[in-house]
């Protein structure tokens, strides 16, 4: 593709191998310009971008609460980043680790309610930590069993059962009075809480070990990808179906197992939300779009568990400084258009490494030579 | 009295369906053109937030729907060029979307302290019969007791039926989304083809977003859409790409959401959730049922090329 302006010529092409230099330089000037793009918003709207910029730094970034606060808000995002990653690398789209995430909150505090003091300490948490992530393979399943042998499009199945998911969490404490729900509360409905004998130990400030936990199990993706057998498989099957079915790899159970471990990652990352920050199911809490954004986390890392980690603590660190932008009298939804606009520039941004622009001089020799 | 209950929540349900079938014939056209748009409900928050400010603004209701879809569009674009041109995934591009919208929304609604959330719509929609058409018993409310956004909504399903499956640029638009290959040899723009559509997607997301907070809340909060664009995306799929089948479906979504009320004043307690729920497991069963049969499948199944992106040098 060519483009001649005047004297100019401009040249798409594509390129055959990417530079490290491009690879960091392509979402570096997207970063960049989609912060301009919020820069011009802000302006437009009598704001102060600069202010506002140094705010979103300083209180999403800078110093031990900013930092716990954002770390804390990473931990769900991170697992969610996984599961994408997990399913995508098998080219089979699993958009439904919202849902996934909330089932697997109802599972952990439905155990942790039932727990009581009975089984407190390590022991408890485990279980419901265990709790949370069978009960997000599970509702992955829903949609992995009939993807895997009528070959239903996984994508609006999976996508359909978040709302699903949604309204069952909501039945639970709002419409109901469920095992969930505190008995107490009629008129604002909340969940019960679960024994602090089943909270999960924090090691700096709120910071609690859902971190580490989230931090693990990246790394234990990264290996399982790179270095078993099912990863290899998982590899190879993305690649081509038909060419994994001829050399004897079982497709329909790769694909159900795959989506089952993308539902476990999620629902892990609701089991830690309730035994980490939550305590209870506050269905206010868990349906902000997690499980979307760990999608569009899991694309920028370019379907790297390693690279999900950085990517979620940086969106993270967005989401952490809306409130504090609030008191400046910049509305605090400013970051999550900041962020959408940031995604669409990286996502966009990505085009770059695989075509070249190259601009040259003397658009009429460039003309004699495609003669 | 158990009869007018009856004919209320039918009337009602015409009312909120009206929004789900323009966002979702919008994203049929959309997905006919094999683009599939995953951000309705950031096109429907975005388009409608200016188009409800419009509103508030003296200016006249159709000025104000026209700039919701423009704006929608303009969200829609975006899409359109991350997805058509640069070729990037169009399930990440469409959930991007869906924050954005949401977020910009949020902003605009949130600026001066909110003015925006307390502001009311200068005119509303009226019927545009007279009273005494309107009095026709069941007939009069039901089919003559709407404003003429329930009128256009009715014209623009007849228009895409009729667009689809009759003109030669409806089969121009279904050949791109079935085989774009082919398309390009005898010379239709694939290119050109899906940003047009993908933008008239993001114009019926943005009428349907301008009348929800215009008509239905007369306001705005945040999140007024509360998944109906989601609604709207699953209608596409459960009317199995067909227009007529979407104002059906679009209704009984639509019917779905406010049953519970209803169901109430006649003494049958359903919790609103159960119900708001039946559209997502609706949708889910009746794609169960017809990857179960694959006859019926082929008939009532996505374009072929559905969220594949085109690029002439892979042919």
């Amino acid at each position: 593709m060519t483009l001649s302006l005047g004297d100019f010529q401009l040249t798409v092409e594509k390129r055959q191998e990417t530079s490290r230099l491009v690879r960091m330089a392509a979402p570096t000037f997207s970063v960049a310009f989609g912060l301009v793009i919020g820069a011009l918003i802000l302006w437009a709207s009598g704001q102060d971008p600069i202010l506002a910029y140094t705010e979103m730094v300083r209180k999403g970034f800078l110093g031990r609460l900013a930092l716990t606060g954002t770390l804390i808000i990473a931990t769900p995002l991170i697992l969610t980043g996984l599961a994408a990653v997990v399913s995508f690398r098998m080219k089979i789209w699993n958009i439904g680790a919202e849902g996934q995430l909330i089932v697997g909150a109802v599972a952990a505090s439905g155990l942790g309610l039932w727990l009581g003091d009975r089984i407190t300490g390590p022991v408890g948490i485990v279980l419901m930590l265990v709790a949370g992530a069978v009960a997000g393979a599970l509702w992955a399943g829903l949609a992995a069993v009939p993807r895997a042998y009528l070959r239903t499009d996984e994508v609006i199945s999976t996508l359909m059962l978040n709302f699903v998911a949604l309204s069952i969490m909501n039945y639970l404490i709002f419409s109901s009075f469920s095992y969930w729900r505190d008995p107490g509360r009629a008129t604002f409905p909340v969940g019960r809480f679960i024994n602090d004998g089943l909270f999960l130990p924090r090691f700096v400030g709120r910071l609690h070990i859902g971190l580490l936990l989230a931090l693990a199990t990246a790394v234990l993706l990264w290996w399982a990808l790179k270095s078993t057998k099912w990863g290899f498989e998982l590899h190879v099957t993305g690649d081509s179906p038909r060419a994994a079915s001829y050399s004897g790899i079982r497709v329909d159970r790769q694909v159900v197992s795959v989506l089952m471990v993308s539902g476990s990652l999620a629902g892990l990352g609701g089991a830690i939300e309730v035994g980490g920050v939550l305590h209870n199911l506050d269905p206010r809490a868990l349906s902000l779009g997690v499980g979307f954004a760990g999608i569009v986390v899991a694309a920028l890392a370019r379907l790297s568990p390693l690279g999900v980690i950085p990517v979620a603590i940086f969106v993270a660190g967005f989401t952490n400084a809306g409130p504090g932008l609030q008191v400046l009298g910049i509305p605090s939804e400013i970051v999550i258009l900041l962020e959408g606009i940031l995604f669409l520039c990286i996502v966009g941004g990505e085009w770059f490494l695989r075509n070249a622009v190259r601009v040259r001089r003397g658009y009429r020799s460039a003309r004699m030579s495609a003669l | 009295m158990n009869e007018s209950v009856i004919l209320l929540s039918l009337v009602s349900a015409v009312v909120i369906g009206t929004p789900i079938l323009l966002a979702g014939l919008g994203e049929m056209m959309t997905e006919h053109s094999g683009v599939m748009n995953l951000g309705i409900e950031g096109m429907m928050l975005g388009g409608g937030v200016v188009g409800f400010w419009m509103s508030t603004q003296h200016a006249s209701l159709p000025l104000a729907m026209a700039v919701g879809a423009g704006v929608g569009a303009l969200f829609a674009l975006i899409h359109a060029y991350l997805a058509v041109t640069l070729r990037v995934n169009q399930i990440v591009s469409g959930l991007a979307l869906v924050i954005t919208g949401t977020g910009f929304a949020g902003f605009v609604g949130s600026l001066n302290d909110s003015t925006l959330i307390y502001a009311r719509p200068v005119s509303s929609f009226s019927p545009v019969f007279g009273e005494g058409i309107r009095q026709i018993p069941l007939a009069g409310p039901l089919i003559f007791g709407h404003d003429w956004v329930v009128y256009l909504s009715w014209a623009l399903v007849v228009l895409a039926a009729f667009w689809l499956f009759r003109t030669r640029a409806g089969l121009a638009l279904r050949a791109v989304g079935e085989d774009p290959a082919t398309a390009d040899t005898v010379g239709i723009s694939v290119t050109a083809t899906r940003y047009v559509y993908t933008m008239i997607g993001g114009a019926g997301a943005g009428l349907g977003g301008t009348y929800l907070m215009v008509k239905i809340f007369a306001n705005y909060q945040h999140g007024i859409t509360a998944g109906l664009g989601w609604i709207a995306f699953a209608l596409v799929i459960f009317a199995g790409w067909r227009p007529w089948r979407a104002l059906v479906a679009a209704y009984v979504f639509g019917a779905l959401r406010n049953l519970g009320f209803s169901l109430q004043i006649l003494g049958v307690d359903v919790p609103s959730d159960v119900l708001n729920v039946l559209p997502f497991v609706l949708t889910i069963v009746a794609l169960i049922v017809l990857s179960a049969r694959p006859a019926t499948a082929r008939k009532f199944s996505a374009p072929s090329a559905l969220s594949v992106p085109y690029s002439r040098e892979s042919r």
